[in-house]
């Protein structure tokens, strides 16, 4: 069907009334030509969330508002009611929708309007196909980038949480920080977290909170919900604002399995509110307890430490006790073997079997020719001694 | 040298007091040397001794300060 004709307004003369040399319409012919250069404009695809939406039975025109999410614009929407109803589209405030139409004007209102000949729901797969582009896009930026990551700090001065107002999420996050560290402070920025104004309050939230000097992380949380839902975490504006943020950011954003893009440009992904919490803040009862067994370990070596010490010191004074009697002791086993051998050196044993030693005035006698007869010798034996004199010698 | 010389540490006189009962063990040291050694030896065992039990009496005495300024109500 070719567009346009069908739903222009009819074509009418526009007349001017001269005055003078001054040309001048009345509002009608002024509305009726703009509305027919309007007419002329080309029928487009025009994209934006659905709001104001208004049907009722008695009237032929389903009216509603579409509006730019990443914008404040707007701009009036008008559709046949029959056709409406035949697209069975059962749409909802906020929907993000394709919109088939042409301008038109509101003739006896002078106000401008899209003439929609379709719409079109936007679609799971095209979110997803922005989301991609939107994803390649911040990941070539280098906005995801694991160096990019700063460490949280250990014991934060103030903590930031991002939350819906009354969301379980928020409940979760300040409940655990609480309970795991009495003593931390805490500061809640609340915005929407779902729906088209959801992006720029949760920006807003997070410039509000850096504005904080004292500020050292912040939590930004939400729980699960649908992947509409969590749409404004993939937002680009929520996207830049996080990269950007003065101080750490941890992202608990749905469940384990959604990753908005928040949580890759985040300097720590959690997979739940409460353990983003546990990400924040130490557990106090359990650092004090490791500081204590710390100090209790230390102590404890200290004093092992001593007592082998002093072992080793008493077992060298064991040995130091001993070691005189010990030298004493080997002296005198050393002298053993030389008395053994004296004695074995001693000439009584061959005595004994009978031989004797002779001796003179001038020593030991070993040859016949050491005496002449007549001269006196000395004779020992085994058991004493006699004196006696040479009667002759056999050579 | 005395062994309670203030420049000796604990460490110096153990190594050294080793030392004299390992050759005092080994038993080739002249009688007389032997028997000054052991004295020598015997003084070094005062001197780590005392080092030993100031050092056991000081950390007993820290641990009691500790003990006394443990914080409560955490």
């Amino acid at each position: 069907m070719p567009a346009g004709r069908e739903y222009a307004a009819p074509v009418a003369k526009v007349e001017a009334l001269p005055y003078d040399d001054r040309t001048v319409y009345s509002v009608a012919a002024f509305n009726r030509g703009v509305g027919q250069w309007l007419g002329r404009l080309p029928t487009v695809w025009v994209e934006g969330e659905v709001t104001e939406l208004r049907r009722h039975e008695r009237w032929a025109t389903v009216f509603f508002t579409l509006k730019d999410p990443g914008d404040a614009c707007s701009v009036g929407v008008t559709m046949p009611r029959s056709r409406f109803d035949a697209l069975r589209l059962d749409l909802e405030e906020g929907e993000r929708v394709h919109v088939f139409g042409r301008p038109e004007l509101y003739e006896q209102r002078g106000e401008f309007k899209l003439r929609a000949l379709s719409v079109e729901r936007f679609g799971l797969g095209r979110h997803l196909a922005a989301l991609e582009r939107l994803k390649a896009t911040l990941a070539a930026e280098g906005l995801f980038a694991t160096q990019r990551k700063r460490p949280l700090p250990l014991l934060p001065r103030r903590i930031g949480v991002v939350t819906g107002n009354a969301a379980a999420a928020k409940r979760d996050v300040v409940t655990t920080i609480r309970d795991r560290f009495p003593p931390a402070s805490l500061v809640v920025a609340e915005a929407l977290v779902q729906g088209s104004r959801a992006a720029g309050e949760i920006v807003a939230a997070i410039d509000r909170l850096c504005e904080q000097g004292d500020v050292d992380v912040i939590v930004l949380t939400r729980g699960g919900g649908s992947f509409e839902d969590l749409l404004p975490f993939s937002d680009e504006r929520v996207v830049r604002a996080v990269a950007g943020c003065r101080v750490p950011i941890v992202s608990a954003v749905g469940h384990e399995q959604d990753t908005p893009l928040c949580d890759l440009a985040a300097d720590a992904r959690a997979s739940t509110p409460t353990a983003a919490a546990k990400l924040v803040v130490p557990d106090l009862a359990e650092l004090c307890g490791k500081l204590d067994r710390a100090r209790e370990a230390s102590g404890r070596s200290v004093r092992i430490s001593l007592g082998q010490e002093s072992a080793r010191l008493e077992r060298t004074r064991e040995r130091l006790r001993l070691a005189p009697a010990l030298t004493v002791e080997r002296k005198r086993a050393a002298l053993e073997p030389l008395a053994a051998k004296l004695a074995s050196l001693s000439p009584s044993a061959t005595l004994r079997r009978g031989y004797a030693i002779v001796r003179t005035e001038s020593g030991l006698v070993f040859s016949c020719a050491d005496v002449e007869p007549g001269d006196r010798v000395e004779v020992a034996l085994a058991e004493g001694a006699f004196g006696a004199r040479v009667e002759d010698v056999a050579p | 040298m005395s062994a309670s010389q203030p420049e000796q540490t604990f460490e110096q006189a153990q190594a050294e007091l080793e030392q004299i009962v390992e050759r005092l063990e080994r038993g080739q040291a002249p009688l007389d040397e032997a028997l000054a050694l052991w004295e020598r030896g015997e003084a070094l065992y005062a001197f780590c001794r005392r080092k030993l039990d100031a050092a056991e009496g000081r950390v007993e005495e820290l641990a009691r300060r500790v003990e006394q300024s443990r914080p409560s109500g955490i």
